[in-house]
Order: structure tokens, then C-alpha cells, then sequence
């Protein structure tokens, strides 16, 4: 049960526009050389989030990528459901799904995936875009500090 | 980020051991037939439930399969590992970069990764076989006889 590479890229995408987007708007390929992923593959995570309102973007001279909203209000649980469909442990729960197993009413263990979705959406919708542009700002700042001491 | 087929089968077949058992050895087939999984399915997860010490097996006509121990003493948790491996939201092995405390990557592993591994493996830990197999019970109707006859 693991969140797949796009997951876990573009996670760290969203973020690292998040923390720079104080430069205005965005490139990609500024992103693919910060974060290590390849162009493509952050296009093509892109195309994803903003058909899902969470990054929008302008052409031109001065275009590129910007969040869609405030990063205080798009949450981790937002971008990973974008590109990972419902964080669930089992493909069965998915919500309007309860046909594709007859058992589904019998299920000795139906509770426990429940369980442990709803436990994993409650971690993941707590945690905002902000909170992890906060900590790694901060971990510029002890960095920089660190630096200065050597 | 899903749990196999190994290890959905795995722990039905776990539960369903532990409300029909009642200490006499269970065949796999008639496990087969309640939970709808193929004998030879059973058969490999068996093995490896068997080698990891979950359950005990006795060959001939009265043989079959017995929980090593008492299932209130078995959690979720232990069973799921021996079927899937360490129970972690993102593999392990991609996102080892606490290397530099500048990456972003480190905040998701800490913030995020980490919590969400952290909310799974509670939930697993505490709950236990018994408990599983008494909710079973109560939606399927059947009794722990065990005490009537």
C-alpha cells in the first residue's frame, strides 16, 4: 500500500512553487532543476492538479505555474487524492463502489479498511501546503545559520 | 497505495480460522468455501502465516489448520507484516533522503509520511484478531457455540 512516485513528486512540486511563488509566476523547469524530477514528468503532474483547481497558470513572457488558491487552505489530502484517487488501503471502499464485492455487506474486515482510511484522510487533510512551506523555510533558516557558524 | 491480495485473503482467512476453530483444526477447503478463495490460494498464504509462527498445521484426516495462539493475543498488525512486509505509505527505499535538512523532501517525510505511517500502524497495533473475529460474528450471526453444547 504505497502513494506512487506522482504522489510523492508532486507533492514535493506543490510545495517547492508554494515557497517560491513569492517570485511570481512559476516555471517548470525551474521546478524540475530544484526539486531533481524531470520536466515531463512535472508537466504532466501539473496537467493533473490543475484540472483539479489546485494550480492554475498564464502564457507568456512572464507566465508560468502559481497555486489556485491560499496555501493555508489547500491541504496535503487535496493534492494526493488529485493524484492518487481515494487514499484508501483496499480498492473495494471506494465510496459508490460497494457493488464490485458481494461480501461487501459480510466482510469480516471492511471496518479495518475503513478505519484506516479515515485515519489516513484525517492525517492528510490536517496538514496544509503552508505547514510544509513553513518547515522548510525554517530549515533554510537553520541552514543558513549553521553556515554561518562553520 | 493499496494492501495486496496476500494480505486482504490473508487476514479474512485469519478471522475466519479464529471463529471457526474453536481450538479443533479447520481445513483449508471449507475456509475456502466460506471466504470464496481458491484451496491453493489458502495453501501459500498458509506457508507463510505457518513460517512466521501465526498458526500450526496438522497432516491427516482430522488435519488442518489451528491458530498457534490465542487470538486476542494476535493483532492485525502481526499478520498484515508477515504477509506484506513493514506496513509504510511510501516505499522505503525511494524516499530515503533525510540527507540534507534543506530538502523539502525531509518535511514531507516528517510531516507528512511519517504521521500518516505513524496513524497506520496505531490503528493496526491495536486491534486484535479476537476483536475482528467477534465483529465477525455479531454481522454474520454466528454464536461461539462453544459454550451451548
Amino acid at each position: 500500500m504505497k502513494v506512487s512516485t506522482k504522489g510523492r513528486y508532486g507533492l514535493e512540486a506543490i510545495v517547492d512553487l508554494a515557497a517560491h511563488s513569492t517570485e511570481g509566476h512559476i516555471n517548470l523547469k525551474s521546478i524540475s532543476e530544484r526539486c531533481g524530477i524531470s520536466e515531463a514528468y512535472i508537466l504532466q503532474i501539473f496537467l493533473v492538479l490543475r484540472r483539479a483547481g489546485i494550480v492554475d497558470s498564464i502564457r507568456g513572457a512572464q507566465g508560468g505555474y502559481f497555486l489556485a488558491g491560499d496555501p493555508s487552505e489547500i491541504t496535503v489530502g487535496d493534492v494526493l487524492t488529485a493524484l492518487e484517487g481515494p487514499l484508501v488501503p483496499v480498492a473495494c471502499i471506494i465510496e459508490g463502489d460497494e457493488t464490485s464485492c458481494d461480501r461487501y455487506k459480510s466482510c469480516a474486515t471492511r471496518g479495518l479498511w475503513e478505519s484506516i482510511k479515515h485515519a489516513l484522510s484525517d492525517v492528510a487533510n490536517s496538514i496544509t501546503i503552508e505547514d510544509l512551506v513553513k518547515c522548510y523555510r525554517s530549515s533554510l533558516a537553520e541552514n543558513r545559520e549553521l553556515e554561518y557558524y562553520i | 497505495m493499496k494492501i495486496s491480495t496476500k494480505g486482504r485473503y490473508g487476514l479474512r482467512a485469519m478471522i475466519d480460522l479464529a471463529v471457526h476453530s474453536r481450538g479443533e483444526h479447520v481445513a483449508l477447503y471449507s475456509i475456502a468455501e466460506r471466504q470464496g478463495i481458491s484451496v491453493n490460494y489458502l495453501e501459500q498464504v498458509f506457508s507463510v502465516l505457518r513460517k512466521a509462527g501465526l498458526v500450526k498445521s496438522v497432516k491427516g484426516a482430522q488435519g488442518g489448520y489451528v491458530l498457534s495462539e490465542d487470538p486476542a493475543e494476535i493483532t492485525v498488525g502481526n499478520i498484515l507484516r508477515v504477509l506484506e512486509g513493514s506496513l509504510s505509505i511510501i516505499d522505503e527505499n525511494a524516499e530515503n533522503s533525510h540527507d540534507s535538512i534543506t530538502s523539502i523532501k525531509r518535511c514531507i517525510m516528517v510531516h507528512v509520511w511519517d504521521k500518516m505511517n505513524e496513524a497506520l500502524n496505531d490503528i493496526v497495533d491495536s486491534l486484535t484478531l479476537e476483536s475482528l473475529a467477534e465483529n465477525y460474528r455479531k454481522i454474520t450471526g454466528i454464536e461461539d457455540t462453544m459454550y451451548y453444547i
